[in-house]
């Protein structure tokens, strides 16, 4: 209502006079009128009386405007009389404001819907308590690159650390949730006591966990997601005290977590870390290291620098107390915010980056429009500055109007941003956001504000200064025909369409680049077969599957019944599925190796799988054989490894019948023997390198938790329902996850990369789009202002050829200097893309050359119509116009 | 015979309160004051006199209030606030103590050097 009002108030003198304005008015006239008087007294006829009154008055308009001035009601008073002349002068040249409403809507809502990515990815604040002092510690070796933390070390450096006021672990967990419509995989973390107090959050509904639920063998309890809260207890405040059935184990519900909870994947529930470690004794193993990280707050007097010093200096310590296990290990410490973001913000950027261009191309596009209309009107402009009106004043004028068509272009900008929101998020999928959200909402409105109101300056100021430097006088006696600020102004306009190429080459080269770059790695060889493969991963967990033979029996009956299905050509389990970042790596003996230093030993990646495997995969085989049901519990064991670890372990030895084993030499060593060697996969993203791997015939390694790899016929797809009735029919309660085509899998290992070059490319294409007009507005103003010119010279016998020449010579000057300033300042930009390229240099000749010849050929395109009417103006009209 | 005489800038403001303290006047009326009260020897360019009177006016040293001219003509009338006169006094004072010693330092003879 207040709102209403203010509104009303500020817009009301829009659109009527100010009672302050009339009394002026009349005050002035008054005074007018009384000198009239005493004139006519003095015996001139009233008529003159009042003509000599208002010379002495002097100029009226300049002294109305003092007088505002002096009533301090100058800004906003004349502020509103601009914005009222600038919307009559928009509304008189709709052909004008259109083109320029709508270029600038395109720039502005492009800034707007990225910068939502923007704000809600890297700028929104996370919702916990000073999130900026949270730190996310990994540990790290040099053979792998960062890796989880081991229980105890955790529990040193919170002995330890000074620099950290609170250290908590997150280990990720998952749970089988039977006995509801269709069994369900959920996921959470184990946490240490303190960790919720340490984020800020309180529970939403029940009491957080208490100090003494951090050692093994306390009550099971769990937190639940509100979430989860909803779905499966229909969020029910009695449910605080009932049990939940998870695995097979009861876990009393002791509260529900606030909605507004955010975790970088998705959580469901949330237990003390003792429970965890009650069913995972071996996390007190120090060189167990599983799925855990550690979250620590730093103390408000340390910083950065100092709390990694700290932590590192514990971590050296525990490495030389603790060789077998820490030798080599460090730390890692980075924002907790960065967990968020992931490997987001360089594309997040480089897309801010280019929507900036685009804006600033699209600003000097309307420049452009403004001084080629205002030309016209350099004698108005000239008339009023003689009437007395200031430069500043003038200028002021201008601003306002440039101001009035940014607000047209922001609110159609705005307009346009909330379909690209909500375009861009259907592109970005929910797990690359990790809990972010992207809308339109006050923060990215005041953004947009800020940009309409910098563009307005940006492609105001320039025509205003340009407009008002002329000598009026000079103006007025030309009687507004030449084109005598002509020189420097055509010089400006020149230059913003010189600007408007070299950003637009800017743009495609980093738009040519990200296309290079997804070809190159689209055409890697994962080394594995990406068409035609269905996964899904089950992971048994509850009772009737303690034993070894019980999980065997499981995997043999899905095998054997998914094999009959119509249309499968193929099927296999194995632990990791490529491409999904799931791993499970562990240290092996070479049999006669000399021993390393213990963080030295070879840590390939471990698959245990069936013996169709790599022919699902279509792994290629390099050497030997591949397993068979014969490679069972009462064979030998056998192994087959990856040509990378034969040629760094055995280089050119045939590593077949030779033997390893798993960890490090101790009192039972089990030797493994080579049976096969296959080619290296790309486990890690086709970017990535590919690393040293070792297979094991499941039914010698039994594993609860596999993926199900089907190869079908067609479309593998459609074979989902048929499997999960397979699986049904073995155990009902089996809950299945993460369903996925290989195919999926590759496109969202480069998705990021891939929404990159689509919105790149189409920033790119806008930006072509707008410099052509730019190119195009600026020859066809040329040309209209040669005409005269033009006719002389054809009059004089000058050929057609020759003006055609002359216009498309003026064109292509401008292209190439704006294609080698684009590319000089390309070539120092497109470094800042180095971490979203593949394959390709930054500088990647062959695109640079290719961008600056599309260019060109754009330009020259946008000089055709301009050269056109140049060669066809008739010598005749052309100079009887004159 | 009187020579009109630019006046100097910064004392228009002065001669204004000077002329509406002698009585309310309106825009036209101060004009005639001050060139009635300065002999004819001050010439006062017509309009400039307004942005001066709103200038006061905001300052708080006048206040002003319609009423009908000797010509039955609307207009707008003047007169002195307190504040306007307390600054009347205090400008004049200092205007006096500029003019002597602008009157000593011009008439200063050499022995006095």
């Amino acid at each position: 209502m207040k709102l209403m009002a203010w509104l009303r108030s500020f817009a009301s003198p829009l659109f009527r006079r100010s009672p302050i304005e009339g009394e002026m008015e009349e005050e002035l006239r008054a005074h007018i009128q009384h000198r009239a008087d005493d004139l006519e007294r003095s015996g001139l006829p009233r008529k003159e009386a009042e003509r000599q009154a208002r010379i002495e008055f002097g100029g009226y308009q300049k002294f109305k405007e003092e007088c505002r001035e002096a009533l301090g009601t100058r800004l906003s008073q004349t502020f509103v009389q601009d914005v009222r002349y600038g919307l009559r002068m928009l509304r008189k040249s709709p052909g004008f404001t259109s083109v320029a409403v709508l270029t600038l809507a395109l720039g502005i809502g492009a800034n707007t819907a990225i910068f939502s990515v923007v704000y809600g990815v890297l700028l929104r604040s996370l919702p916990y308590k000073d999130p900026a002092r949270l730190v996310v510690l990994q540990e790290t070796t040099p053979m792998v690159g960062t890796v989880s933390v081991s229980y105890p070390n955790f529990l040193d450096w919170r002995a330890q650390s000074h620099t950290f006021s609170q250290l908590s672990v997150v280990q990720d967990v998952a749970f089988n949730l039977a006995g509801v419509s269709q069994p369900e995989s959920i996921s959470g973390h184990a946490v240490s006591p303190n960790f919720l107090s340490m984020m800020g959050v309180r529970p939403f509904l029940g009491r957080d966990f208490d100090s003494s639920e951090e050692k093994p063998g306390t009550p099971p309890v769990v937190l639940l997601s509100y979430r989860l809260w909803q779905s499966h207890l229909g969020g029910d405040r009695n449910a605080i005290g009932r049990t939940i059935t998870l695995d097979d184990r009861s876990f009393t519900i002791v509260g529900v977590l606030p909605p507004d909870y955010r975790s970088v994947e998705k959580l469901d529930v949330m237990l003390p870390i003792g429970v965890w470690l009650t069913n995972n004794s071996a996390a007190h193993e120090r060189g167990s290291r599983g799925d855990l990280l550690v979250i620590g707050r730093m103390s408000p007097d340390a910083g950065w620098q100092q709390a990694r010093a700290e932590i590192e200096g514990i971590a050296a310590r525990l490495a030389q107390e603790y060789p077998l296990s820490n030798n080599q290990f460090g730390v890692s410490l980075k924002p907790l915010r960065d967990a968020f973001v992931g490997d987001m913000r360089p594309a997040i950027l480089v897309l801010f980056g280019a929507v900036m261009f685009v804006l600033l191309i699209a600003s000097a596009n309307v420049a452009n429009l403004f001084l080629v209309r205002s030309a016209a009107r350099t004698r108005e402009i000239a008339v009023r500055i003689a009437l007395g009106a200031s430069r500043g004043r003038v200028i002021r004028q201008i601003l306002t109007e440039s101001f009035v068509l940014a607000c047209l272009g922001g609110i159609l900008g705005i307009g346009l941003a909330v379909g690209g929101i909500e375009g861009i998020s259907r592109l970005i999928s929910m797990d690359m956001l990790s809990g972010a959200t992207v809308d339109m909402n006050g923060a990215v409105l005041l953004f947009a504000a800020v940009v309409v109101v910098l563009s307005a300056f940006i492609f105001g100021l320039a025509p205003a200064m340009q407009l008002t430097k002329g000598d009026p006088q000079a103006e007025l006696k030309d009687g507004g025909k030449t084109v005598s600020a002509g020189a420097s102004q055509s010089r400006l306009r020149d230059a913003l369409a010189i600007a408007e190429i070299s950003l637009a080459l800017i743009l495609l080269a980093g738009a040519g680049l990200m296309i290079k770059s997804l070809y190159r790695l689209l055409s890697v060889d994962p080394g594995f077969q990406t068409e035609q493969v269905l996964t899904m991963r089950m992971d048994l967990r509850t009772a009737q599957y303690a034993k070894d033979i019980q999980v065997l029996n499981f995997w043999q009956q899905a095998l054997e019944r998914v094999r009959t299905l119509p249309g499968v050509e193929d099927v296999a389990v194995g632990t990791v599925v490529p491409l999904t970042d799931d791993h499970s790596r562990t240290d092996i003996t070479i049999e006669n190796m000399t021993l390393p230093e213990p963080g030295n030993f070879p840590h390939p990646d471990v698959h245990m799988v069936s013996p169709g495997y790599v022919n699902t995969l279509g792994i290629t085989l390099l050497r030997g054989r591949t397993f068979t049901d014969a490679d069972n519990e009462n064979a030998p064991l056998a192994g087959m490894i990856n040509g990378m670890l034969a040629k760094r372990y055995f280089g050119n030895e045939d590593p077949i019948g030779k033997r390893f084993m798993m960890g490090h030499p101790g009192k039972d060593n089990k030797w493994i023997t080579i049976v096969g060697m296959v080619g290296d996969t790309k486990l890690y993203g086709l970017a990535n390198p590919a690393r040293l791997e070792i297979y094991l015939p499941l039914r010698q390694f039994p594993q609860s938790e596999m993926e199900l790899l089907t190869k079908s016929a067609n479309d593998p797809a459609t074979l989902t329902s048929a499997i999960r009735n397979v699986i049904a029919s073995i155990d009902k309660n089996q809950p299945i996850t993460d369903i996925a085509t290989m195919k999926q899998l590759v496109r969202d290992s480069v998705s990021i990369r891939q929404i990159t070059l689509i919105l790149l490319g189409l920033f790119s294409g806008l930006a072509l789009l707008l410099a052509a007009i730019g190119i195009y507005g600026v020859l066809s103003y040329a040309v209209a202002l040669r005409t005269h010119e033009i006719g002389i010279r054809l009059a004089l016998g000058a050929q057609r050829a020759d003006v055609l020449r002359m216009v498309v010579g003026q064109g292509i000057r401008l292209a190439l200097v704006g294609v080698a300033l684009g590319l000089a300042v390309a070539l120092a930009l497109t470094r800042l893309m180095n971490t979203l390229l593949f394959g390709v240099g930054a500088n990647d000749p062959l695109t640079f050359v290719s961008v600056a010849i599309v260019l060109t050929i754009v330009a020259l395109t946008a000089c055709y119509i301009p050269a056109r009417r140049a060669m066809r103006v008739d010598p005749i009209i052309a100079l009887r116009y004159e | 015979m009187t020579v009109a005489a630019q006046i100097l800038p910064g004392t228009l403001d002065l001669l204004i309160l000077k002329a509406v303290s002698l009585g309310p006047l309106h825009g036209y009326g101060v004009l005639l004051r001050i060139e009635q009260i300065s002999h004819g020897a001050l010439l006062i360019e017509q309009g400039a006199l307004y942005p001066a009177l709103f200038r006061l006016v905001r300052q708080g040293l006048l206040k002003a209030s319609w009423g009908t001219s000797e010509n039955n003509r609307r207009a707008k009338f003047y007169e002195l606030t307190a504040s306007g006169r307390k600054r009347l006094r205090e400008e004049a004072d200092s205007w006096g103590r500029l003019v002597s010693a602008m009157t000593a330092a011009l008439g200063a003879h050499p022995e006095e050097a």
